[in-house]
């Protein structure tokens, strides 16, 4: 796999990772009493969190909240480069 | 306060040039029934709902922001190589004179989004069913897109965003009874 590649399928892994926090977020907004739903949300938040490190310390933050690795800030990453999401 | 992500909320590919196709799909951009018009509506309801319920207005206004997000990336994707010619072809030889190749919210008509085609009434009962409506007609655009589409890209987007306006018709009729419910326990005590 060349690194364009690499980085579409890993990026694809974080925009999973992350629906199912969208989707439980929401099912739990209206289930405020479903225990079972809301530790399946702790374990997606979990989990959401892992996939986007791999990410990030590869390819650069996804949002200006994260935290450039050193790795990412190396090869050159900056906020202001494309591929932006329309551009892929 | 929002944080820019990086990333569409689903994958989007588009397989060639086709400017017929985002014509259509601009109904869905800034359209009646548009995901511009449903997050602007739910955000600005928001502020005025009872607490049980601004969770859901917030989580599902800021979700159709990135739906808005998958649209444009549609469009802009169907349309940035399209020739003047082909435009005109496609009927866009009115966007193309007065926006060129960039986009603009308006339906599938030409018609300029309008505030009026959302409301707030403040009666979070009334709010909330006009929020359910707005997502069955979104729904039933996105079949019609989907049943009009040539390109399987496009068409595996249009049903992800299909299915979303299920989940959010369907959480928004939960907070009705949420609602219904709070109000009956009032008049019991």
């Amino acid at each position: 796999m060349n690194p364009q590649e690499e980085e579409w399928q890993l990026l694809k892994k974080v925009q999973q990772a992350d629906f199912v926090v969208v989707e439980l977020t929401l099912y739990t907004d209206t289930h405020p009493n479903d225990m079972e739903a809301i530790q399946q949300w702790r374990e997606a938040i979990k989990e959401a969190a892992k996939v986007r490190r791999q990410y990030e310390s590869r390819f650069g933050p996804l949002s200006l909240l994260s935290v450039p690795s050193t790795q990412a800030i190396e090869v050159g990453w900056h906020w202001n480069s494309t591929p932006w999401p329309w551009q892929r | 306060m929002w944080v820019y992500e990086k990333k569409l909320l689903y994958p989007v590919e588009v397989t060639t040039c086709n400017p017929m196709l985002a014509k259509y799909l601009m109904e869905q951009y800034g359209g009646a029934d548009g995901e511009l018009a449903a997050a602007l509506r739910y955000m600005n309801q928001r502020y005025t709902v009872p607490d049980k319920v601004i969770g859901v207005l917030t989580d599902i206004s800021t979700e159709e922001f990135s739906h808005l997000e998958m649209l444009a990336t549609m469009i802009y994707k169907l349309t940035k190589d399209a020739t003047p010619e082909q435009l005109e072809k496609a009927g866009l030889g009115a966007h193309f004179v007065n926006h060129g190749h960039s986009l603009f919210y308006e339906n599938a008509g030409g018609v300029p989004f309008t505030a009026t085609y959302i409301q707030s009434k403040g009666d979070p009962i009334a709010d909330l069913y006009e929020d359910i409506a707005a997502e069955e007609k979104a729904r039933a655009t996105y079949q019609w897109l989907i049943d009009i589409s040539d390109d399987p890209g496009v068409s595996d987007a249009l049903r992800f965003l299909r299915e979303r306006e299920n989940i959010h018709s369907l959480r928004f009729r939960e907070s009705v009874e949420i609602l219904k419910e709070e109000r009956d326990r009032k008049k019991i005590f």
